[in-house]
């Protein structure tokens, strides 16, 4: 055979296959990627993605029955070094038009996000009268709205509860009766942060924790510390305007509990930036009398570290009151499924019936359960899987009563970071806590404007 | 123009290309964006026109009349005539009769009831998405709507009956408006800022300590391997040079494990009854001694490398003589060696200064500014403000002016030099031959 002839071969089968699916029109398959990107995401989290797919095949099932063909490759990533290098990526992408279709993230991007226009509003594409999305808890509804509007899916429910060493409380004089009363004592104001520095003390004086592992606190940036704000009193947005507030004294007090922690060697000076794996190892290993993490750490404690008794060993409890004026609280951080604007609306619209069948009650227990995380909807406690859970159980019980968000506020991360940078001089000793709380005051009044009340 | 000039012409243009394009370019762009508010909220790209919540607060605070603003501030869908017909156009006559029958004249609050009420029609598309557009065909105000033209929204606005004067109309657009605008607060931001002021001394201090440690070594070494023995030199020299070709990622990693409080300097001085502690961040001063040096090792072999080349182009013959002459080593080392090193000790300040004003790779995985901020400096500074930051809000706008602020630093420092060094004499002739 001549290369003429098979070139025409070739040619003609193209031309054929070509003109037959343009006749066939609309039988044709569907084919679309479906790129999903979740921060902040460990193996204990894979849910987060594997849902996606779990749904993109339930969809695809949908389709076919309806007589359509719809082929969905789901483009799964989640490593990425960290908070900060995950939201630099989303929105390099997005500037540069190749946004990923669903971003699993904090719901505090959801204010700078649709402010820019990066996302789109999820209840522009699904109905939100309709399961699963009419039996998921209100107030995380609330979370991921903004202005009113729903931009986005609640993924995982949390929150952040404050820990002790039972055998280091037992060793310092608390009977076990006791250890068990702890976290209604927070919980009623009778267990404040004094005796936090009282306790930790004591453990280090009986040489039961070594310098600096009296209180073990997270050793990054994150929403956590608004906790401790809240302890001393603080709020962080008026209700009635919807402007942040900058409560001096409840700052300074906060920044001071620091400060002490550290000059009673309960604390590490140079604690920020230890490796997040050595931080696990420690806590998760009983090296530490009192630290704070969140709900999800119970994975990450009785998986990886192997921490085989969870409650035999640790007791949990709402992060305790400051002093008389603030209250034991927690915070809950939903992380949520948002669309990204994209060119094509029709990818738009399986993006959204993606994370929609993703919030089913049976597929969110697989994420809830297995990164110990908080179910979204009602009908997750008559799952088994679930309900028959002892730490989904209680961490519910005890904690989402109390939770509150952060504020939905297109300046809160400005916020955020300055109160951070702030502990961090007055916790390394940089600065004292009430030159810190100046700094903050007049950085946070440059850069925030009209957006902020100081009281 | 002579042809042989046209082909020097021909030779440059990747080069002039290059500098164009990776130069001049961003630094133009920096300077441009460093005049804008720029920010994750509010894209690069451009903005919309919006009321929502947020906007109306900030309307208020404005001195828009608050009569107005409440006016704005309903989410209201009419069962009129002009839907119906636009329903009709895009979702056949059947869907509109039905609702002309069920719903005319009806006004509801929201989209959600008007929604529940139209998915109770049979003749309804059975889209989810195109049943919310077919609602959106009834939307008779402007909140949560997004337009992208102002004329669009002024429309939009003018439709709800509100009506507005001059100041009004210029309040509500500056208001409504998503995008970044032309501005000079950036600057008047960095001066400002107390946090600026301290990232610009920990600049100052760091090009200085590193720079000395950098020159200063690098002669140390260039000088004392140029009396050794040739392959005892090598092997010298090539263990200082380890530092640049680690990677650097690497290279601090091995830093980490040495200053760790579990590390090895921790536990070799615990053997002396020293309290293990992290060497890298228990202080500021611990924190910059171990920037210097890891900063400084780096340069130092970049120097070595350039002084040792250029004491290699000592004729010999200068130097037996001066031994002839009775020199000892100090006298050769002031009168032959150092003069000799003058131009590449100069390349070496200009290039480092330079390179260490913009650096901040080694900083930013040793310690990342810490402890409390006391080692970050501006460029790190600047990666954070602009690119880095947790929460996620990356201001562009202020990065930029920030990032402008070190370029004209950079040149100024470059002039400098310049004069100072008397460059124009130093590549006039080279000395070595005269």
């Amino acid at each position: 055979m001549t290369k003429f002839t098979h070139f025409l071969r070739q040619t003609t089968a193209v031309a054929v296959l070509g003109l037959a699916s343009a006749l066939s029109g609309q039988a044709l398959a569907k084919d679309l990627t479906i790129t999903v990107w979740a921060g902040g995401t460990n193996d204990a989290d894979i849910y987060r993605l594997d849902a996606i797919e779990m749904a993109a095949d339930i969809l695809s099932r949908e389709w076919e029955i309806r007589g359509e063909d719809l082929n969905i490759t789901v483009d799964k990533k989640r490593d990425f070094a960290g908070w900060a290098e995950f939201k630099q990526a989303v929105t390099l992408a997005a500037e540069s038009g190749s946004a990923p279709n669903i971003v699993v993230t904090s719901h505090l991007d959801i204010a700078p996000w649709s402010q820019a226009g990066l996302i789109v509003p999820v209840e522009d594409y699904v109905d939100m009268d309709s399961w699963p999305l009419n039996n998921i808890y209100d107030n995380l509804m609330e979370i991921t709205s903004y202005n009113g509007i729903v931009y986005g899916l609640p993924q995982d429910a949390e929150s952040r509860p404050f820990f002790f060493w039972r055998d280091t409380m037992k060793a310092i004089g608390y009977s076990d009766e006791e250890i068990d009363a702890l976290p209604a004592k927070v919980e009623a104001g009778e267990y404040t942060f004094a005796n936090i520095l009282e306790d930790g003390k004591k453990a280090l004086e009986m040489e039961l924790v070594q310098p600096g592992y009296g209180f073990y606190p997270r050793p990054s940036n994150g929403p956590d510390y608004a906790q401790f704000y809240q302890s001393f009193g603080g709020q962080l947005q008026d209700s009635e305007t919807g402007k942040l507030v900058l409560d001096k004294q409840a700052m300074t007090d906060f920044y001071q509990f620091f400060a002490d922690a550290v000059e009673a060697g309960l604390t590490r000076k140079n604690h920020i930036g230890t490796e997040w794996d050595q931080w696990y190892a420690e806590v998760a290993s009983g090296k530490a009398a009192m630290w704070h993490g969140g709900t999800w750490h119970y994975a990450r404690y009785t998986g990886k570290e192997g921490l085989d008794d969870f409650f035999g060993n640790i007791q949990f409890s709402l992060i305790p009151a400051g002093n008389e004026n603030g209250r034991a609280n927690t915070i809950t951080h939903p992380l949520a499924y948002l669309l990204t604007a994209q060119e094509d609306e029709e990818a738009i619209e399986i993006a959204a019936q993606l994370i929609k069948i993703a919030s089913e009650p049976r597929i969110n227990t697989l994420h809830a359960i297995k990164s110990a995380h908080l179910g979204i909807s009602h009908e997750q406690s008559n799952i088994e899987l679930y309900a028959n859970d002892r730490w989904a159980a209680e961490a519910t019980e005890r904690l989402l009563p109390h939770a509150n968000a952060q504020p939905n506020h297109l300046n809160y991360g400005k916020f955020s970071e300055a109160m951070f940078k702030g502990l961090e001089t007055a916790w390394t000793g940089t600065k004292t806590p009430a030159e810190a709380v100046a700094e903050v005051e007049a950085e946070l009044t440059a850069v925030l404007g009209d957006d902020l009340i100081v009281r | 123009m002579r042809r042989a000039h046209l082909l020097g012409l021909g030779f440059m243009t990747p080069a002039l290309i290059i500098v164009f394009l990776f130069f001049l370019a961003p630094v133009v762009l920096t300077a441009v964006f460093s005049f804008t508010s720029m920010s994750s909220g509010t894209g690069i790209s451009g903005g919309a026109y919006e009321i929502n919540e947020q906007t109306l607060r900030s309307l208020t605070d404005r001195g828009f009349p608050k009569a107005k603003s409440e006016k704005l501030g309903h989410d209201l869908y009419r069962i009129g005539e002009e839907g119906l017909g636009a329903v009709e156009a895009d979702f056949g006559k059947a869907f509109a009769d039905e609702i002309r029958a069920e719903l005319s004249g009806e006004l509801f609050e929201g989209r959600r009831d008007l929604e529940r009420e139209l998915k109770k029609l049979r003749s309804r598309p059975r889209s989810i998405r195109d049943l919310k557009k077919a609602a959106d065909l009834f939307k008779r105000s402007v909140l949560n709507t997004r337009f992208e033209s102002e004329t669009a929204f002024l429309d939009g606005v003018g439709e709800t009956g509100v009506e507005l004067t001059a100041d009004d109309q210029a309040v509500l657009v500056k208001t409504a408006y998503t995008g970044w605008s032309w501005t000079t607060a950036n600057y008047e931001l960095i001066t400002s800022m107390a946090s600026t002021w301290r990232a610009a001394k920990n600049t100052a201090f760091y090009v200085l300590l590193t720079l000395s440690f950098n020159v200063g070594f690098g002669l140390f070494l260039a000088i004392t391997t140029f009396y050794l023995p040739k392959g005892q030199a090598a092997i010298f020299r090539a263990i200082w040079i380890l530092p640049r070709i680690l990677p650097p990622v690497l290279y601090v990693m091995m830093w980490k494990w040495l200053t760790w409080d579990t590390g090895f300097l921790s536990i070799f001085l615990s053997n002396f009854g020293v309290e293990p502690r992290n060497w890298m961040l228990n202080s500021d001063i611990n924190a910059w001694v171990c920037i210097v040096l890891i900063n400084g090792f780096v340069g130092a072999s970049l120097g070595m490398i350039l002084f040792s080349s250029a004491l290699r182009a000592i004729p010999p013959s200068m130097l037996a003589a001066s031994e002839v002459d009775g020199a000892n080593r100090w006298q050769q080392i002031r009168h032959i060696l150092l003069p000799q090193l003058q131009w590449p000790i100069l390349f070496t300040t200009s290039y480092q200064t330079l390179s260490l004003l913009t650096s901040f790779d080694y900083i930013y995985l040793s310690t990342d500014g810490g402890p409390g901020r006391s080692t970050e400096v501006w460029a790190l500074y600047t990666f954070h403000t602009a690119l880095n930051n947790y929460g996620g809000v990356l201001q562009y706008g202020l990065g930029a002016a920030l990032a402008l602020v070190l370029v004209v630093i950079g040149i100024a420092a470059s002039l400098f030099y310049l004069r100072l060094f008397k460059f124009n004499e130093l590549v006039s002739q080279p000395r070595i031959e005269q």
